[in-house]
Formats: structure tokens, C-alpha cells, sequence
């Protein structure tokens, strides 16, 4: 019973830490190349859906069906998380995550891992098969250093450049593994207004360019509801409203949790 | 590729490091050197084999092992009973000593590797013990306290080296290792290695295998030190339990520390000072050479000096002179230099 007009599709998830229960019974489902939001206040649990997403967190209950690059729909419940990235999802962190003593073009190269077919010893010996990926690799990361505007770093180390640089770096290196879903956590936590404006021009761009659907987590108001084409709002791990950008403003449980209950009766 | 591109190709370097190592016999023989120094040198070569498999797990991954004397050890004293008990030709012995350390190696990273932290630490500290008690209890297979003869290998069943020849044979082996390894470290499994030392949740969600890669790099530092292993019994030709106690290990990482991690020619300069230097040059001061344990406390000392004012290691200081001296001269009168 799966939509194959879905690019991911949360079917009941649950998962709770200790007596917590982190996200609850949640479900929503993404259409293919939109740009859809999870949205909520802090605490709400959207960084476990997305860690139950890529399996860094096993779920305890419900299904994450996801349409892969090969064209099927795969629950991703208890795969392996190295695996994730192979089915075409990929995604970025809220702290952005690096090798600080590697160049930035090393970076990036980490994200085409997966399409490396050489083995070890093809390495170790520069075998045709491993010269022929490598430059590929290096043609690529150029490729999508560029399309990012951070190709003058590239041969700086990734500890000496600007949270700016990183944060479009965390993108290429993404793209590098040409994802069909990426999944971004926060991309506009410790950017400037201008960086921002920027962020969600070129978050357009990749969909458009790369033809991916994109799911973000973000705090930023104003560049949620301006990029996303539908957002889902959820408090306490539980499901709030789903729907365009001004059915969620008008929504009047998504108010409360963001602005408090009027009147006091509502809380226990 | 142009002349430029191949002379800075570090590969190139390394060769030309190898032809100059390889006038060390020559030297000798024209009776500038003495044949100690040989047999100095070619140890420390060796020693610089386990540094730099040790430093691709230390430095590029990480991981710590304590294992290193240990599978060192059990590789020297497989081959000696391969060629020297069962009289065995010394490839089938090298095969055998790197086959069997590396299988137990992996025995050990199996267990131990499944979870991050200090377990391989723990585990290869504890296999190191149990490989230097067999060392001494084991007499039909290490000849315990007296030591186990090992001949100078004849290569191919037609080449017998003598000194050295076989200091020679250790060159081209240290020779080819480092090239192998400066390929593995630019590739793919290179950055895998040093993605999981600085961001585990990056590597994997950029589809590196946690486990399969610290296996990788276990088996590559286990594999270096068999290697050493099998050419130290060769050059040596003894092998005593004495040898592979805890300290060579720590001597081993104190060689990746103040070489400089994570790069080749930093290990060869570490493993220098720390199994050279103390043999060549301080046993032949006045005072330093009558107290006891002075190596330890060079290595010491040289670590803690090191950590604190160049963390990178001593590779690093030319760079690092040269751009203060040229600080020091666009200041005008170069008081730079003397800060």
C-alpha cells in the first residue's frame, strides 16, 4: 500500500529513552522533489526523527518507507547506518560535522565513500580501477565545491575556515553521493542574515538542479516558510498539524505550543 | 607529468631516501663507519616499519594498541622456528609468521573493535602479556632465555645475504612499505580512517563501515609489525623474550608522537631519535652513559617537550623555523630569531 509519488513515508514512529517518550505514534509523508519542513520547538524531538530516519537511532515501533535510487520502497527500520547513504539518502548535522586536519576538498571526498567499487588493496597499489575513481572523485568535488562558491578553499585545512565555508562544505559533501532525499538538520543555525538568505536561494537551487526532494529541521521562521512547499509540526514528540506554510501560522495548536495556551485551564 | 611534478611527488622522495639509505653499506665498507652502525641503522629501519603501521592506526584512526612488541615478537619467533627448526625456506617462515599474527591481530580487533574507546587498548595489552609469557614458558618453540638463532635469510633459495645485503633487503622492504602506505593514506580508505577519528557520525552517515574500517586500520599496524618482526630476526639473528616487553610498544608510540603523526617521514625521523639516537650518539656521552635507564628517560623528557611546545611533532619544526626566521627578518634586524 505504498504511494510511489512518496519520497519518504514516517508510518506511526515511536521511540522513547528511558520513561521519555521522544516521538510518538508519528506520521507524515513527503512527496517526491518537495521542500518539506519539521518544524517545533525546542526539545520537541525533531532531531530524533531524523536520527530514526538514517537508523542512528532505532525506532521502537512504526515503519520509515523510503523510495530509493533504485526505484523500490525499502523500510529502513534496523538497516545498517553506513548503508542509508548507498539508497540515496543523505544528510547534514546541526553542528556541522568535518575532519578539521583534512583539506576541504578531502571533506567533501568523504562523501563519494559509497562510490568507490575499489577495495583496500587498490589503494594501497593505485590500481587502475581506484585512479580512475579517485579522479572522479576529484572531478566531482570540484564540481559541487564550485556550485557551492567555496572552490577557492579547497586546498585550505577544514579547521581554518570560516563556519560559513563549513556549512556549505556539509552540502557538496552531501551531493557528492547524489542523493535522490537529503536531509538537512538546522541548515541555518549560526548563519548570518545575509548567509541565510543566501542558504535558502541555494537549497531551491539543488532541488531545481539535482532534481532531490529535501527535508529540513529548522528554527529559522521567516526560511521555513518561505522555501517549504508543505511543513509538519510536531511538540512533544507528538503530531501537531501538517499542511502549507499558511495552513501551519493560521493553525491554532502549532500557535499554542510555539506563543503558550491562552487560557490556563489547558495545561493538566 | 612534467620533471617538477615528479620530483615533488612524494614517492619520488621516498626513493631517493631509499638510494641514500642504501650507501650505508658502501660507507661502510670503505671503512668510515663502523659494522655496529650498520646493524644500528638497519634495526632502526625496522622499528620504523612498525612505526608507521602503528601510526596509520595512532595517528590517522585514532586507536591505540599496546600490542605492537608483542606481534612483533610472535612474527620473529614463527620465522626463526620456520627456518631455523624446521629448516623451512625463509619466504614460507615470513608467509607463516605474517599469516599467523595477523589472524590472531584480527581475533583481538574483533572482539575489541565492535565498541569505540579504550577496549582495543585493554585487549592488546592483555594479548602482548600472554604472547611475552609464552616467549618465556614455550621452550620447544622460542628456546626461552637463550634465545632463539635465526640465520640470515636466503632469498628465493639462491641469494644469501650476509649483513649487509640483508640491511640492504630491509631498505627496499621499508622502501616499498612507505610507498604503499602514502597510496592507502591519499585514497579513499585513507580519509575513511581519519573521518572516523574525527567525527564517527559523519563517517557513517557518509557510509563508512565503523567497524570494517577500524579493522582496516588495526590489521594494517598488526601486518607492519609482523613485517618488522620477520626482518628483525633476520638482521639480528637472535630473538629473546627480553626484547618484547610493554616498553617497546610505548617506545613505538612515543616514536609516532615525536616524529610527527600522521605522516610518514615524521615516523622514520621518530623512530631515529627515539631507538637511534640513544644507541648512536648518547651511549657515547661521558656522563648520560653510566646511568641506568637514561633511553627511558630521553624518551620521556623528548615527549613531554614535544607535546607542550610542538604538538605535530618534530617534522614540523623546519617549517615552522623557517617561517619565524622569515618573520623575524621582515621585522627589520631579525629580532624574531632571538624570541
Amino acid at each position: 500500500m505504498n504511494n510511489s509519488d512518496y519520497a519518504l513515508e514516517i508510518k506511526n514512529l515511536s521511540i522513547s529513552f528511558g520513561g521519555l517518550k521522544a516521538v510518538n505514534d508519528l506520521s507524515f509523508y513527503i512527496k517526491k522533489k518537495e521542500i518539506f519542513g519539521l518544524i517545533g520547538p525546542n526539545g520537541a524531538g525533531k532531531t530524533t526523527v531524523f536520527n530514526c530516519i538514517t537508523q542512528f537511532y532505532i525506532p521502537d515501533t512504526g515503519e520509515v518507507l523510503f523510495s530509493t535510487n533504485k526505484g523500490t520502497v525499502e523500510n529502513l527500520v534496523g538497516q545498517k547506518v553506513h548503508n542509508i547513504i548507498r539508497k540515496g539518502l543523505v544528510r547534514t548535522f546541526q553542528n556541522v560535522e568535518y575532519v578539521g586536519d583534512l583539506s576541504l576538498i578531502d571533506n567533501v571526498k568523504i562523501g563519494a565513500t559509497d562510490q568507490f567499487t575499489s577495495n583496500f588493496f587498490g589503494s594501497l597499489f593505485c590500481s587502475k580501477k581506484s585512479r580512475r575513481e579517485e579522479a572522479r572523485a576529484e572531478e566531482d568535488a570540484i564540481k559541487y565545491m564550485k556550485y557551492m562558491g567555496i572552490e577557492s578553499f579547497k586546498d585550505m585545512m577544514a579547521d581554518s575556515v570560516p563556519f560559513g565555508v563549513l556549512k556549505k562544505m556539509e552540502l557538496a559533501r552531501a551531493l557528492m553521493s547524489n542523493p535522490t532525499l537529503l536531509i538537512l538538520d538546522e541548515p541555518a543555525a549560526g548563519l548570518n542574515d545575509q548567509e541565510t538568505e543566501e542558504l535558502a536561494h541555494t537549497i531551491h537551487q539543488i532541488r531545481d538542479d539535482f532534481g532531490c526532494t529535501i527535508l529540513l529541521v529548522e528554527h529559522d521562521m521567516p526560511l521555513v516558510m518561505g522555501i517549504c512547499d508543505r511543513i509538519c509540526a510536531i511538540n512533544f514528540g507528538q503530531f501537531l498539524a501538517c499542511g502549507t506554510p499558511e495552513v501551519i501560522q493560521k493553525d491554532r495548536s502549532v500557535q499554542e505550543a510555539y506563543l503558550g495556551v491562552s487560557e490556563e485551564e489547558d495545561h493538566e | 607529468m612534467n620533471a617538477k611534478a615528479i620530483i615533488k611527488d612524494r614517492r619520488f622522495q621516498y626513493i631517493i631516501f631509499g638510494l641514500i639509505l642504501a650507501l650505508v653499506p658502501v660507507i661502510q665498507k670503505a671503512g668510515m663507519m663502523k659494522t655496529s652502525t650498520v646493524l644500528i641503522l638497519g634495526s632502526v629501519l625496522i622499528y620504523s616499519i612498525g612505526t608507521i603501521g602503528l601510526d596509520v592506526l595512532l595517528g590517522d584512526s585514532g586507536l591505540i594498541s599496546l600490542g605492537t612488541a608483542g606481534f612483533m615478537g610472535l612474527a620473529a619467533y614463527v620465522s626463526a622456528y620456520c627456518t631455523t627448526v624446521k629448516g623451512l625456506p625463509f619466504e614460507v617462515g615470513a608467509i607463516l609468521a605474517v599469516g599467523i599474527t595477523v589472524v590472531i591481530g584480527a581475533l583481538v580487533g574483533l572482539i575489541s573493535l565492535r565498541i569505540q574507546g579504550i577496549y582495543l587498548a585493554i585487549a592488546t595489552l592483555i594479548i602482548a602479556e600472554i604472547l611475552l609469557k609464552t616467549f618465556k614458558e614455550l621452550v620447544w618453540f622460542t628456546n626461552s632465555y637463550s634465545g632463539q638463532k635465526v640465520a640470515y635469510p636466503k632469498l628465493l633459495g639462491i641469494f644469501q645475504l650476509d649483513r649487509n645485503s640483508m640491511y640492504l633487503f630491509v631498505v627496499v622492504v621499508l622502501i616499498f612499505l612507505m610507498i604503499i602506505t602514502e597510496n592507502m593514506k591519499n585514497s579513499r580508505s585513507g580519509r575513511a580512517l581519519n573521518a572516523i577519528r574525527r567525527s564517527e557520525v559523519a563517517a557513517q552517515a557518509m557510509g563508512v563501515n565503523l567497524l570494517k574500517t577500524r579493522m582496516i586500520a588495526f590489521m594494517y599496524a598488526t601486518t607492519f609489525a609482523a613485517i618488522a618482526g620477520v626482518l628483525y630476526g633476520g638482521l639480528v639473528n637472535f630473538v629473546y623474550p627480553s626484547t618484547w616487553i610493554l616498553s617497546l610498544s610505548l617506545y613505538f608510540m612515543a616514536a609516532v608522537v615525536i616524529g610527527g603523526n600522521r605522516s610518514i617521514p615524521g615516523n622514520i625521523l621518530g623512530s631515529f631519535v627515539v631507538f637511534g639516537l640513544p644507541d648512536l650518539v648518547l651511549k657515547k656521552l661521558p656522563v648520560v652513559s653510566e646511568m641506568s635507564g637514561f633511553t627511558m628517560i630521553f624518551t620521556g623528557v623528548l615527549i613531554i617537550l614535544i607535546v607542550l611546545k610542538y604538538p605535530n611533532g618534530l617534522i614540523h619544526l623546519p617549517v615552522q623555523v623557517i617561517s619565524c626566521l622569515k618573520k623575524g627578518s621582515s621585522r627589520k634586524g631579525g629580532e624574531g630569531i632571538h624570541e
